[in-house]
């Protein structure tokens, strides 16, 4: 192992991808969603993925969020090896170590906000007082203090992505992943949940979204831009 | 892993689809409510048939021809068998026709429709209660007296009121000086030979019923109780010989009654119980139908769960405990009512029909049907569950 060192992750990266491939195999084709793509994100960077459709944003995500794993590559997490771990590992480091927001929101229907922000801090085997008041602190931060005991139903698409933020924080994540938060809003509700994410990045959050809204990307500091599974750009927004 | 947390989540999950949940549920209801009531009735009835059995003599059995052979008219047994028998079968007493007569009885102005047997001294009948009066004596028997013991059902149906002993009952042709009136217990339950309405001397029903009717079964009346296996072949061999050889006949003895009536009651109570089990089975089906339903449905959740960092296992549980806490539910409610109907068709109506208050084994009833239906459950419940936990995340999210 002559490469041994090479294999040690990037120092300070929250996010360490080394020619990474993800090849569906279905049969008679083979899907080749990613190509090789090698990034690093560092802690406290907010990212936007971009590129068409099928160009393999979500397969990356899928990726990062440890919901699957690479075909051919390395993936380092927060300094540790994650992309040879079985099932029960990928789910432990997903609760340890990271956040997801979805585009659908995925809360649990007729279960409190409190309740839905609380769930990831029940499989960590947390105590139910202790859940509530952590769980209360996380909603507390994204404004929806007054709103805890409402269920999804009774809330905005705005204030419901709100809550799903709050349960992607509330095991006190190393990376936040989210694939198309605003995908299901207005933009003028968009910008309140960018305003969410810039003021969490502010405060020191690692933030990794796709986004298909070249306005919504803006708010990032980085954009990666895929195409056909590999990487075509990789730039420093400017702000504005 | 709180599993009492798992429990609250499973009931506000039940609790919030409240139909389907019963619905459910009631398969599993009727299924475990059918099992214990069930038991608990097959013990009652056999607990009170073999009390009553408990009170017959050990000094009688019964014979009487087979009903399946080639020469029934030759088996048939007269009443002058009957008088060699008791000269010519060592242990045997007396011999007497069993088989009651259907007569009208009439008490003052009222006419009613009785059974009047053969009644033996104490020595060889069941050990009644007796409400007034006494019990035939041997000398009502060697005296062929005309006198009789009534059932206090008889009583009743005749517009006795109080003591009526003394008092003169005619039945069919003849009057009998009624002596006695028998305690309540054990009518109606008992074959006719016991619980007759009308009993009157052995003798005395030998010489105005017997001589005119053919004899359908006979009672022994033995000297000496522990040899009546001995004494039945003996008088199954007696009768053969002097028959003719070709011709078969059973005997009944307390003993024999007690284990007959057990498999009676042991094959029924197996029988109902085993369509509870099947009802069970198929309740146990629409668990692992409903709870399909349910994990896909709620495929979505499963995702999101495990997106967020639940194991396997922890979602197994989810679902396994969801499976048990709707059998839970079933089994209460199934439980309770099986406990409710079946004590009170038992202390309403076993109890107080036969007098008699048998053990009911009701640990091991309700053991039996909420154990067999926890095994059902476990077994179908645990498929979805599984199902559930090994859903990829990736394409429980994305489902729609
Ligand atoms: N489970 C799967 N099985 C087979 N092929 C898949 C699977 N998931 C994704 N793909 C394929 O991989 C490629 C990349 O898909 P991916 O979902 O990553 O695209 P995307 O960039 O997220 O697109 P969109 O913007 O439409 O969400 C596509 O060609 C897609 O058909
Ligand atoms: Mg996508």
């Amino acid at each position: 192992m002559n490469d041994y060192l090479q294999l040690e992750p990037a120092d300070r990266a929250a996010i360490d991808v080394r020619d990474v491939t993800k090849t569906y195999d279905l049969g008679d084709v083979k899907v080749e969603a990613l190509r090789g793509v090698t990034f690093t994100i560092t802690r406290g960077e907010y990212v936007a993925i971009m590129g068409p459709s099928g160009s393999g944003k979500s397969t990356l995500m899928n990726l990062l969020g440890c919901l699957d794993r690479p075909t051919t590559g390395r993936y380092f997490l927060d300094g540790s090896d994650v992309s040879t771990l079985g099932d029960d590992q990928l789910a432990a480091i997903r609760l340890k170590k990271l956040g997801f927001v979805f585009q659908g929101f995925n809360l649990l229907p007729r279960t409190t906000a409190l309740k839905n922000v609380a769930l990831p801090l029940f499989y960590a085997g947390i105590n139910s007082k202790k859940r509530n008041a952590t769980a209360a602190d996380q909603l507390r931060e994204v404004g929806l203090g007054d709103r805890m005991d409402h269920k999804p139903s009774e809330l905005s698409g705005g204030q419901q992505q709100r809550v799903a933020i709050a349960r992607a924080l509330v095991n006190d994540p190393a990376v936040v992943l989210a694939d198309e938060p605003t995908g299901n809003l207005d933009s003028q509700t968009s910008e309140e949940i960018m305003a969410l994410f810039g003021h969490l990045n502010d405060g020191g959050r690692t933030i990794i979204m796709v986004t298909h809204d070249e306005d919504v990307a803006g708010h990032a500091r980085r954009i990666i831009r895929l195409r056909d599974g590999r990487i075509v750009s990789d730039q420093v927004t400017v702000r504005s | 892993m709180r599993l009492t947390q798992y429990f609250a989540e499973a009931f506000a999950v039940l609790a919030g689809n409240k139909i389907r949940t019963l619905l459910t549920a009631l398969g599993l209801i009727i299924g475990v409510m059918a099992v214990i009531a069930i038991q608990v009735l097959g013990a009652g009835m056999s607990g009170a048939i073999q009390g009553i059995l408990g009170a017959l003599s050990d000094r009688t059995f019964i014979v009487l021809p087979n009903q399946q052979q080639a020469d029934f008219t030759r088996a048939a047994i007269r009443l002058s068998d009957l008088q060699r028998a008791k000269n010519e079968v060592p242990n045997v007493v007396d011999a007497i026709p069993a088989a009651p007569q259907s007569l009208r009885g009439r008490y003052g102005h009222t006419s009613r429709r009785v059974t009047v047997g053969a009644g033996t001294d104490e020595r060889f009948a069941a050990t009644t209660p007796i409400h007034y009066g006494r019990k035939l004596d041997p000398d009502d028997i060697a005296l062929a007296r005309h006198v009789c013991v009534i059932t206090e059902k008889a009583a009743v149906k005749l517009g006795i009121t109080g003591d009526p002993t003394g008092s003169s009952l005619r039945v069919g042709e003849h009057r009998y000086r009624i002596i006695g009136v028998l305690g309540k217990s054990n009518e109606g339950i008992l074959p006719g030979p016991v619980a007759a309405d009308v009993a009157i001397p052995y003798t005395t029903y030998e010489r105005e019923y017997a001589r005119s009717r053919a004899i359908v079964f006979v009672r022994v009346l033995m000297d000496d109780p522990s040899k009546v296996a001995d004494t039945e072949i003996a008088m199954q061999n007696w009768l053969k010989r002097i028959k003719g050889g070709r011709v078969e006949y059973q005997t009944f003895d307390r003993k024999s009654f007690s284990k007959a009536i057990d498999g009676i009651f042991g094959a029924v109570t197996f029988v109902v119980a085993l369509i509870g089990a099947v009802s069970l089975l198929v309740a146990g089906i629409g668990i692992l139908n409903i709870m399909l339903v349910s994990v896909a449905e709620r495929t979505r959740e499963i995702g999101l769960r495990k997106a967020i960092g639940a194991t396997r296992f922890q979602v197994l549980l989810q679902f396994f405990i969801e499976a048990l806490a709707l059998s839970a539910f079933g089994c209460l409610v199934g439980m309770v009512l099986g406990i409710a109907i079946g004590a009170f068709v038992n202390g309403q109506f076993i109890v107080k029909l036969s007098g008699i208050t048998a053990p009911i084994p009701w640990v091991r009833s309700i053991a039996i049907a909420t154990g067999f239906a926890t095994v059902v459950t476990l077994a179908f419940g645990t498929y979805p569950a599984w199902r559930a936990a090994t859903l990829d995340p990736i394409e429980a999210l994305r489902y729609e």
